[in-house]
């Protein structure tokens, strides 16, 4: 009996868990045939549209409202394993679940996110609210604003790296928003605050935000990295030596990889994982790969990138054991929505050969922005991919590799394939799927590993 | 600015390929590392670097020591004099 073809997706956040429907998806026959298990591995039971933190902190929203159960998310033929992986072991292909179980895999995404690290800036975790962390961590800069009559509101970026890059200066129009509609503007001075040379880190952005910004009289504090909080004082200092004083903190922390990263030393320094920016592979592991937030890439670390690589990973894998020489390359397309204050939106759009664009806001992009918000949900399953292809463009280039047979009688037989697919009018990349599956069997025979999971499982 | 022998880095930092503001913010991770007289060399590929470091540098206090011109990316070498209170 052959075994079956094990893929664990590891995080259940916007890429695990498209990533797990999408390899469902594509290999829904693999998966009825027992062929292929797609396993999805996350802890969490509740799934946050992200994004949505902005709307409860700036604008009262319910956070329950941008939540849902991960387990209805995940589809019918993903095997949805609700617990958090503890350790990955790389090159024994193990993952090692919190429960002390272990789920061995052929291939492995690794999607497990960033977490933000308030505790890594001294006093920042006391001193400061943010918009980052959860939906109630949120809902108090909400409760603080309500509140807030008078006196100095900082607004800024603690530090780098973090998610959804607009998301900062968005905070502070967002909140120029609120302090106009409930008339007290006049008596808040606004400030923001960036480690940045400019208000956007993008200078073609920084161009649209900066005249906002003075219109609105949000100050700008640029080369600030803070240092540390002192909240008895309220008083803000970056390591360049400057002080600001506060009455109100709102702080975008700085991120860090995920503890199973870290602590099975598959990470940098920082715990982001060393990534092709291009195939999303995972640097010497031919069968890894990893999306999103969790690599160390240069783009931003948003929903949107995690979505865009989560496909170029998926269909690599898909390729990889229909045995077909197509293999998938995500050419860095950013695509951040933007809000501007006013009911008014742009969205920072580049790609690794294209650099940042400026972008106006208006209001149709805004509504756009609305609408992708409640499209969130339903892209999830993978099912919609056509139509975001149809928006997106070209996020991936596919090329074609010289397929590299397991051993020379399999290449004898895939050029004997080659030749009567020629004949017959069909293309032969549809058929050694037997060919893959015999050689990832002869790979776990060399290796002495069970191939079964559901002995240990 | 350029100097015919550059300096010995303490670390450096590989942002090639990267475009703004990956250089920068990488220059920024390292420098939150950094230990007062460390030297930090900062390899880019992104033409806006060079202008980037020189603007913090110039706001820091911290020194720019050189910008070498390599054929295909640029080193920006900068000695770390101050760094909070």
């Amino acid at each position: 009996m052959r075994l079956p073809v094990n893929i664990v997706v590891a995080g259940g956040g916007t890429g695990g868990t498209l990533t797990a429907n999408l390899l469902a998806k594509h290999l829904a026959s693999e998966i009825s045939d027992k062929e292929v298990n797609v396993f999805l591995v996350s802890g969490a039971r509740q799934h946050v549209f992200q994004p949505g933190y902005l709307e409860v902190a700036f604008k009262g929203k319910d956070p329950s409202k941008i939540t849902r159960n991960e387990k209805d998310l995940v589809g019918r033929r993903v095997q949805f394993v609700q617990e958090d992986a503890e350790r990955i072991d790389l090159k024994e292909r193990i993952v090692k679940l919190e429960s002390g179980k272990n789920l061995s895999f052929d291939y492995l995404v690794i999607a497990t996110g960033s977490v933000p690290n308030p505790e890594a800036i001294p006093g920042l975790k006391e001193g400061s609210l943010n918009f980052h962390t959860s939906g109630a961590e949120s809902r108090k800069v909400w409760d603080a604003l309500q509140q807030f009559e008078q006196g100095h509101l900082v607004v800024g970026i603690a530090g780098v790296p973090h998610k959804c890059p607009p998301s900062p200066d968005e905070a502070a129009f967002l909140v120029d928003d609120y302090l106009r509609a409930r008339k007290v503007r006049e008596k808040v001075k606004l400030t923001f605050v960036t480690p940045y040379p400019r208000p956007y880190p993008a200078e073609p952005m920084s161009k649209v935000v900066e005249p906002r910004f003075e219109e609105r009289g949000i100050e700008v504090v640029t080369f600030f990295n803070v240092e540390s909080v002192e909240p008895t004082k309220r008083e803000v200092y970056s390591l360049e030596g400057e002080t600001v004083h506060y009455d109100l903190l709102i702080m975008v922390p700085p991120h860090r990889g995920a503890d199973v990263v870290i602590k099975s030393d598959i990470g940098d320094r920082d715990g982001w994982v060393p990534t092709d920016k291009n195939t999303m592979r995972v640097d010497g592991f031919e069968t890894v790969y990893a999306i999103g937030d969790a690599t160390n890439i240069p783009v931003s670390k948003t929903g949107v990138t995690a979505h865009l690589e989560a496909v170029v990973a998926v269909h690599n894998i898909v390729s990889s054991v229909h045995g077909t020489s197509e293999r998938y390359k995500y050419n860095g397309r950013i695509n951040c929505p933007f809000e501007m204050g006013s009911r008014k939106a742009a969205f920072v759009v580049g790609s690794y050969e294209m650099p940042v664009k400026q972008i106006q806001p208006t209001r149709m992009r805004y509504a756009m922005k609305k609408a992708f918000g409640r499209f969130y949900w339903r892209t999830l399953s993978g099912r919609w991919d056509w139509l975001l292809g149809l928006y997106f463009g070209e996020t991936y280039k596919v090329e074609k590799t010289k397929a590299i047979p397991a051993n020379a009688k399999e290449g004898v037989a895939q050029s004997v394939a080659g030749v009567l697919g020629a004949l017959l009018g069909y293309s032969p990349t549809l058929q050694p799927r037997a060919f893959v599956s015999k050689r990832l069997q002869k790979n776990h025979e060399l290796h002495g590993r069970n191939f079964d999971i559901r002995g240990s499982f | 600015m350029t100097t015919l022998e550059p300096a010995k880095p303490t670390v450096v930092v590989d942002s090639r390929g990267t475009m703004c503001p990956g250089p920068i913010t990488d220059l920024f991770r390292a420098y939150r590392n950094a230990n007062i007289g460390d030297t930090i060399e900062l390899l880019a590929t992104d033409p806006a670097a060079k202008s980037d470091v020189q603007a913090w540098t110039r706001r820091s206090g911290n020194e720019l020591l050189a910008i070498i011109d390599e054929k295909d990316h640029v080193r920006i070498q900068v000695r770390i004099l101050r760094k909070g209170r």
